[in-house]
């Protein structure tokens, strides 16, 4: 089986600290990833890297078959490679629909002259994908409002929708439901697994462990920038080393409080170094 | 050698008074986080009420007579708001007043304009996006130059300085054993920036209200704890900026005209940026170290071994812009964005939809005014009519894309100048009144386009710093390339001809063998019929192309860059590729514009494509709405020398153009304010969008109106 993704040994470090410390991930083609790990562990930084938004210090990123080092942001995306932001990083002038069809259109050096003529004709496949990308995020109704008028929950899934309409063939979710209501969690979690029949892969980073666990194929758990444990949901809910780096912190008060400390301790240690 | 070495160090005198305004920069950037480029306009107000005052004993105070003068109201002897205090009596050649008293008055004025710029432009703007703040700055500088204009005239002034700086004191001979002359008021204007720089620093360092304003650098709350409002500390620093600006403006008046002060704001911004924004040691070596290579430059090309297509005017006036790419690039993505600089929403930028018929239904209304126009009429028409043009450029640019670029108007002058160049063939266009001019001759059409691929061309090159800065950051650099390209490309007779320093006379153009020109030299009278038509269908046609980029993918990945370039490059945008194609494409617009006026005047004037001309085009645009093509339309319309102002002109009685500007300035702030630089077009849309809504619809329907995108023409 071929892998779409396979980060080695790859690492981050900002001053003193290694935000990515030699991960090796790998997503399979057709499958889907998850990444978990307590705040701060450096799973946005993986994506940063792995999409070209923060220079790595070591290691390589391959992305169907090609190492994607060298490649700027927009190239890695437009190769298939796509990823939602953690935060709402939306189009705010543009109406959802438009926000979609940025994403979704290629455009060629001349395409400035044919938009002069109105000459651009629209491509009916495009523009079925994102007519399909709205609707499985629930957005057919908001297609012509503005960001800004809907929910930020709903605004989350426009930022997922734009990710969609781009036909990745990875696509990389940064905590897609946090804060999603529960009724927009619900249309979240119950289409994801639908993005597999689209010829795609997903790679999904969020807080929310009743969701990773039941959709994802497999599992990286990541704290302090390393790879502490990696399997199937049921490996991840048996693994002692999740439990205490990252179940803790919701099973009990005591425990995520010394995870903190610890946290604190080696953030220490790395700047005494 | 030792002639460099000597115009090097006589450099200081200029360097002075860059030194002087860039500390002044620093000073309010450090009170407000706003960057001032009316900063040198500033000084030359305060340099005017200094001449005024001395000469004539009245003091301008820095606004108009808003109740208009003419018709009926005269008779009515209205109480009209006071402009001019006569202060000293008997004020004359040899009985001066006292000069103290003098430049304290003076500087009060300074001051009392800080006041002004900090109540009434930054401090209602301090949460607008940065391109309001730009606009807020850009409306102080065109309001003060054009009240320089209303109450000064505008004129140059013969002041020949005061004790130390007086022009006629007997210069510094043989400096150092080096030979040669430095005039004596350069060291005094060195010895005046450096000791403002250890008063500035000592008072930043040692009082409390230093210490207060550093904090609040850091963080308002900061500030607060040592008892200071931040608002109380920007409007303070506003008040010692001016002050300063005010100080340079006086001490460096006999060297150069009050007219030109406001433009040193250029070299200002220089120093200040070589002082990394906040550091007033820093921007008064930066400023020190301007003034000396632009004095060695201008040095360097009075040899013969200097290529003559580099005009030692347009070297020095190259050197901030050389400046301050450097600064940039070394430092750009490290220089301070102050704490509370929030990033304001951007203005709506609506699809226009129905454009055909509305732009169709505009064109028989122009056309048809213009056949009922006299041939006065028509002027006016074409005037208005090549504005617009020009506006669509910076609709795409700035409105679209949300480049702050202020040299646009330059590419305009470029290709105007360039398309002379290449269409002259040596004949004579007038009989007396115009110099020869030499080319190569080309066809109208050939040359027109010829003109815009230059000027194209050096749109994106003043695009390429546009990759790696943004903001107000882009303002500066294009600011300073307005004065290299006007002093470097235009005034120079080796590239564009003999009259381009003086009046650049336009060959006859004729697209198809008819005549499309304002002046017609076979006819020797202004011909406009065909002229008005050409560019009637030129404005139509770009107007269509411009709304129709917006509602295509161009359109949508420019809005997206405006609104956030990070996601932009994550939806598979080249950023760098679609700034340079925005770049380019307005470039190509203005270019249009600047051929056409060339067209319409029987010859260019070197003061044509100045700083201030852009400005007040920029205001205007902004003014009818930055982001659609109705608000270059409703900006044309409303500019110095456009429809309405002429129309009262002629109808009622005519406006000076200062006032005008002034009017526009003021205008602009508002504006800034009060729609976000949406501007009149779309207020207006929304206004008769709301209305047809609420009468189609339920009462209790209305909510959802606001989604509706669609801008109902
Ligand atoms: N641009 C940056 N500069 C410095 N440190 C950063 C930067 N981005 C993230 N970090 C640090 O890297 C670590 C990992 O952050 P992040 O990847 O956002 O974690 P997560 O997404 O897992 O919550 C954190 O300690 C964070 O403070
Ligand atoms: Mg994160």
């Amino acid at each position: 089986m071929t892998n779409i993704l396979e980060a080695k040994d790859l690492t981050v470090t900002f001053g003193g600290l290694n935000a990515c410390d030699h991960v090796d991930l790998e997503v399979p083609t057709g499958k889907f990833v998850g990444l978990i790990g307590p705040n701060g562990a450096g799973k946005t930084t993986f994506i940063d890297a792995i999409t070209g938004y923060v220079p790595t210090s070591a290691g390589n990123a391959i992305f169907d078959g090609s190492d994607i080092g060298e490649l700027k942001p927009h190239e890695r995306a437009q190769s298939g490679l796509v990823r939602t932001f953690q935060s709402l990083e939306l189009f705010e002038d543009l109406s959802v629909r438009d926000n979609l069809l940025v994403a979704a259109y290629p455009t060629k050096w001349y395409t400035f002259l044919a938009d002069m003529f109105h000459l651009s004709s629209k491509n009916s496949e495009i523009e079925e994908r994102v007519d399909w990308a709205l609707e499985i995020m629930g957005l057919s109704d908001a297609s012509d409002s503005m960001p800004t008028d809907l929910s930020h929950g709903r605004r989350k899934l426009v930022g997922v929708a734009r990710a969609l309409a781009a036909k990745p063939k990875l696509i990389l979710l940064d905590e897609p439901a946090a804060g999603l209501d529960t009724s927009e969690s619900q249309i979240l979690g119950g289409h994801l697994r639908e993005f597999l029949n689209h010829d795609m892969s997903v790679f999904l980073i969020d807080h929310d462990m009743g969701l990773v666990l039941s959709v994802c194929d497999y599992i990286y758990v990541l704290d302090f920038g390393k790879i502490i444990a990696a399997g199937t949901p049921a490996e991840i809910r048996e693994s002692s080393a999740v439990k205490a780096a990252y179940l803790g912190e919701q099973a009990g008060e005591i425990q995520a409080q010394e995870g903190e400390r610890m946290r604190t301790q080696q953030q220490g240690q790395e700047a005494e170094k | 050698m030792e002639a460099l070495l000597i115009a090097l160090i006589a450099g200081i005198g200029a360097g002075g008074l860059y030194a002087m305004l860039g500390s002044g920069i620093v000073i309010a950037f450090r009170g407000s986080g706003v960057i001032n480029f009316g900063h040198g306009a500033v000084a030359g107000y305060t340099a005017y009420s200094f001449d005024e005052l001395r000469e004539t004993g009245s003091l301008y105070l820095p606004w108009f007579d808003p109740i208009p003068e003419f018709g009926f109201l005269k008779t009515l002897k209205l109480n009209n708001i006071p402009v001019r205090i006569d202060i000293f009596d008997n004020v004359a050649f040899d009985n001066k007043p006292n000069l103290a008293l003098t430049i304290f008055i003076c500087l009060v004025m300074s001051a009392f304009l800080g006041l002004l710029m900090h109540f009434l432009v930054f401090r209602p703007l301090r949460n607008s996006p940065i391109l309001g703040k730009v606009i807020g700055s850009i409306g102080v500088f065109l309001y003060l130059s054009s009240m320089i204009v209303v109450n000064f005239g505008g004129q140059n002034r013969g002041d020949e300085g005061f004790s130390g700086f007086n022009n006629t004191a007997e210069p510094v001979r043989n400096f150092l054993g080096l030979g040669g002359t430095i005039p004596r008021s350069n060291f005094y204007l060195f010895g005046a920036a450096i000791l403002m720089a250890v008063i500035i620093w000592g008072l930043y360092r040692f009082t409390k209200f230093g210490i207060a304003t550093r904090a609040a650098e850091e963080n308002e709350k900061g500030a607060a704890l040592l008892g200071y409002s931040p608002q109380f500390l920007a409007g303070a620093n506003w008040v010692l900026a001016s002050i300063t600006a005010g100080i340079a403006g006086i001490l460096f008046l006999h060297k150069t005209q009050p007219a030109q002060i406001a433009l040193f704001v250029v070299g200002g911004l220089g120093a200040a940026l070589f002082g990394n924004l906040t550091s007033i040691p820093g921007a008064t070596l930066g400023g020190l170290f301007l003034g000396m290579i632009a004095g060695g430059g201008v040095e360097l090309t009075t040899n013969d071994w200097w290529p003559e297509i580099l005009p030692g005017e347009g070297v020095r006036n190259f050197m901030p812009l050389l400046l301050i790419i450097v600064v940039l690039y070394l430092r750009g993505d490290k220089l301070p964005i102050r704490g509370s600089i929030s990033i304001g929403r951007q203005p709506r930028a609506p699809s226009t939809n129905n454009v055909t018929i509305g732009v169709i239904g505009a064109v028989g209304i122009a056309l048809m005014l213009s056949n009922i126009f006299v041939s006065k009429w028509e002027s006016i028409l074409t005037t208005t009519l090549i504005a617009i043009v020009f506006m669509y450029s910076l609709t795409v640019l700035v409105g679209f894309l949300g480049q702050i670029s202020l040299v646009q108007w330059s590419i305009s002058g470029l290709a105007a100048y360039t398309m002379i160049r290449l269409m002259a063939d040596g004949t004579k266009i007038r009989d007396t009144d115009f110099a020869l001019n030499t080319g190569w001759g080309w066809p109208t059409i050939l040359a027109f386009f010829g003109a815009i691929v230059v000027a194209v061309i050096c749109g994106l090159l003043i695009g390429l710093p546009a990759l790696r800065i943004r903001g107000v950051q882009l303002a500066v650099v294009t600011i300073a390339a307005v004065i290299a390209i006007e002093n470097l490309l235009l005034r120079n007779p080796p590239l564009m001809g003999d009259g381009s320093v003086s009046v650049n006379p336009t060959p006859k153009p004729s697209w198809f063998g008819q005549y499309v020109g304002g002046f017609n030299p076979d006819t020797a009278r202004n011909d406009y019929w065909k002229f008005s038509l050409f560019l009637i269908i030129t404005a139509a046609l770009l107007g269509i192309a411009v709304a129709n980029l917006r509602r295509g993918q161009i359109g949508r990945r420019f809005l997206a860059i405006r609104a956030n370039e990070r996601a932009a490059s994550a939806a598979g945008i080249n950023v760098a590729n679609m700034k340079l194609l925005g770049f380019g494409i307005s470039s190509g617009i203005a270019a249009i514009a600047g051929c056409l006026l060339a067209y319409k005047l029987p010859g260019l004037q070197e003061t044509q494509f100045e700083v201030f001309g852009g400005l007040a085009l920029l205001a205007f645009v902004y003014l009818g709405g930055i982001t659609t093509i109705w608000g270059a339309i409703v900006g044309g319309c409303l500019m110095a020398g456009g429809l309405l102002p002429e129309f009262l002109g002629v109808h009622f009685e005519s406006i000076d153009k200062g006032l005008i500007n002034a009017v526009g300035a003021i205008g602009l702030i508002v504006n800034a304010k009060v729609t976000n630089g949406e501007g009149i077009a779309l207020l207006q849309t929304d206004l008769v969008k709301n209305t047809l809504t609420a009468l189609r619809r339920p009462p209790d329907d209305t909510a959802n109106t606001s989604n509706d995108e669609e801008a109902v023409v």
